[in-house]
């Protein structure tokens, strides 16, 4: 077999992801971000880690010192994920760390309900679907994990949503933004019907879509349609519109990348 | 009562060549898939809403063969397959298959009285075997799905293929949460044990039909992982972690071969390679030609043993050059034709091998799917071939200690973020039992649990 020669390899092709991580380990990175707080920053760490046990212990002992349990979901279950958030949006952790911190996060916000009868106030309610006639679930699932640990309520709808059905849920939940997500071109033609309906009943919030073999040129083509290229995508646009951007034609000035 | 493999089909890695195997395929009008030569496969989706009826869809492949077939004349090819990948509504429709697949060939058939070009087509079912929330492996859906085979197969399809999706349900839980006992259970306990069924029914069909069990692919799992883990800069999944479902794969494909399927292997299955080392028989490949569709780290490598030469998939439009298809199409040739030009003037190791250094230490994923690599894994897998669970243990224990060495040699550079992640698969495969049966029992308690819509009974379990 031939065979290349060391120092002729960078030559052939540069492994920029070697060259350019980051000296700082993860774990480095994530100590300079908890908060200092003594109760706080346990519940901060389990959350990186990912250890829902560890959660719910650390917010039983925050708890047991006087700490609120609604005011719990704000101050360290949130703040502990905007950790997890930030060492993902820099590069340093991947996204299974981000699932799993997710995951467990969900867990202590169980626990806080458990032992309130408050109601927690969330950033914002988004329904989630994947299009009608497409089964493929993976991408929208990463969608709402995000969503959920960036503080907004998620109505999953869940997938092969037939159209009508999406009509029914947005008329009903009242959403800041619908996303929907598609793998294959013949099942994203449903975002257009959707899109169609919604305007039919007067109905104009942000639709972001993405997955697959979706594009932004389909996107652009449906007056509510924002293009997400990534996953991440679909909390920044939530963020966004929080933020006060709500017209549709910013929010492809600030998320079309092509 | 499967035959497994044991032992590879190539007494060395050196013999893994492209245009050959050991056990070549004739098919449709005139092909030997393997048999010296490589050709062009075209794959192709219609646009979109063109699904909106029968009639309406019919038409739109008509469009789509005309196309190819008069752009392989023009470009004077000898040979092409087509690859129609169904549409929901063509697999849960059979008759709509069927309709498809024989116009489809009635056009190929005119091409090849007329010019003489080798031809032939391959239909891919839709695993349509789900409803709204679970998969429903079994049943009813199982029945249309046997019944889709059957029209295309009598209607004009000379390969039969589907990607099947044993498994996925347990596979994309575990995958997004670094869960390496899960993405065996799912990939090679549940996936095997889906494919083995399947593959004894749609090999009848072809025995029956004079067609052509052509096999299948871990798109659902293994290009989930790749498509996860993305470019070098993206951050959403170990690419060392993504090579690993791979090599779990190709323990998964294995059994539709296994059960009677004989190539060409179906072109997203980047584990060919693998499969060809182990069975001999002929295999599409897909890399540089399929950046259409996707992006893969390895454009060149993975043409390094094909028989067939794909662009993975394509909406059907209009391109300065023509339709999509037309310009694909003759990428896809002009590939086949230099190495079809290699084999005749004795340069064909050279030219792979050319192929292959050009992507090897580009990424752990192309590293390991190196024919060298890639056979090592092969002979993990025949080593317990006769059971499902240790070959595919097997296969990802080697696959980790092929990336640990390459990384040892200087040449394949990794990050430590894909050292750790490394080094933790490694671990957990280590730390797993020698015992299937307990293995099963457990994994089969966990994801009860953890994963709602994991329903057993899929699996006759």
């Amino acid at each position: 077999m031939l065979d290349l020669k060391l120092e002729d390899i960078d030559g052939i092709l540069v492994r920029y992801n070697v060259a350019l991580e980051k000296e700082m380990t993860p774990d480095e990175a994530a100590e300079e971000l908890y908060p200092k707080d003594d109760l706080i920053y346990p519940v901060a760490k389990a959350i990186y880690e990912g250890e829902e046990d560890d959660v719910v212990d650390a917010l039983q002992a925050a708890i047991d010192a006087g700490k609120k349990p609604i005011a719990l979901i704000d101050d360290a279950l949130m703040v502990g994920m905007g950790v997890v958030t930030q060492l993902y949006d820099d590069g340093i952790i991947f996204l299974p760390n981000v699932m799993m911190s997710a995951d467990a996060m969900l867990a202590g916000i169980e626990f806080c309900k458990t032992q309130t009868t408050e109601i927690p106030v969330q950033k914002g309610k988004v329904v989630c679907h994947v299009a009608e006639g497409d089964v493929h679930d993976i991408g929208k699932n990463i969608v709402t994990a995000l969503l959920r640990a960036n503080g907004y309520e998620v109505i999953d709808l869940g997938r092969d949503v037939p159209v009508n059905e999406v009509i029914t849920a947005v008329e009903k939940e009242k959403p800041m933004l619908l996303t929907g997500t598609a793998l294959m071109t013949t099942t994203m033609y449903a975002f257009k019907e959707v899109n169609d309906k919604l305007l039919e009943k007067g109905i104009k919030i942000p639709f972001a879509c993405g997955g697959g073999a979706v594009n932004q040129d389909f996107v652009s083509q449906y007056e509510l349609g924002v293009y997400g290229e990534e996953a991440a995508d679909a909390s920044k646009i939530a963020d966004a519109i929080v933020a006060g951007t709500t017209d549709i034609t910013a929010l492809r000035e600030k998320f079309h990348k092509h | 009562m499967v035959k497994k493999y044991t032992s590879m089909a190539y007494a060395s890695a050196d013999e893994l060549i492209f245009g050959q195997a050991k056990f070549p395929v004739k098919a449709g009008l005139g092909l030997e898939i393997g048999g010296g030569y490589t050709s062009p496969e075209v794959n192709y989706a219609p646009r979109p809403g063109a699904g909106a009826s029968k009639e309406k869809l019919i038409k739109e492949y008509e469009r789509i063969t005309t196309d190819i077939m008069a752009r392989m004349v023009q470009i004077g090819a000898p040979s092409v397959v087509l690859e129609t990948e169904h549409v929901q509504q063509m697999s849960n429709n059979p008759d709509w298959g069927g309709a498809v697949a024989h116009a489809q060939k009635t056009i190929m058939e005119e091409y090849h009285d007329e010019y003489g070009i080798k031809c032939a087509l391959r239909h891919t079912i839709g695993d349509i075997r789900e409803d709204r929330n679970f998969l429903q492996l079994r049943g009813d859906k199982y029945n249309t799905f046997i019944e889709a085979f059957e029209e295309v197969a009598n209607n004009g399809a000379d390969l039969l293929s589907v990607e099947s999706m044993g498994g996925k349900e347990v596979f994309d839980y575990s995958i997004l949460r670094n869960d390496t006992a899960g993405m065996l259970f799912g990939i090679g306990v549940l996936g095997s044990m889906d494919m083995e069924m399947i593959w004894s029914d749609i090999a009848d069909i072809a025995k029956k039909t004079g067609t052509v069990a052509a096999g299948d692919t871990d798109c659902a799992q293994a290009n989930t992982a790749m498509f996860i883990a993305g470019g070098l800069l993206d951050k959403n999944l170990a690419h060392t972690t993504a090579i690993v479902a791979r090599a779990i794969s190709a323990a998964r494909s294995l059994c539709a071969y296994e059960a009677g399927a004989v190539g060409p292997g179906k072109d997203c299955g980047y584990e060919n390679v693998i499969i060809k080392g182990i069975t001999g028989m002929p295999m599409t490949t897909e890399g540089k030609t399929s950046t259409c569709a996707h992006s893969d780290l390895m454009g060149n490598l993975i043409m390094e043993c094909c028989d067939l030469w794909s662009n993975e998939s394509v909406e059907y439009h209009g391109e300065f050059g023509g339709t999509t298809v037309q310009c694909w199409s003759e990428t896809l040739a002009y590939d086949c034709s230099m190495m079809n030009v290699a084999l005749k003037t004795g340069k064909a190791k050279d030219l792979r091998d050319i192929l292959v250094l050009s992507d090897k230490f580009r990424d752990p994923q192309g590293y390991v799917l190196a024919y060298d690599n890639a056979y090592k894994v092969g002979q993990a897998i025949v080593k317990d071939g006769e059971n499902n669970y240790l070959r595919a243990k097997n296969a990802a224990i080697e696959c980790c200690n092929i990336v640990e060495e390459g990384a040892k040699s200087g040449k394949l550079r990794l990050t430590r973020f894909e050292t750790n992640a490394l080094a933790k698969v490694k671990a957990d495969l280590e730390a797993l039992t020698d015992d299937a049966d307990k293995f099963v029992s457990d994994n089969l308690t966990k994801f009860k649990q953890e994963v709602a819509v994991f329903k057993p009974e899929n699996y006759g379990l």
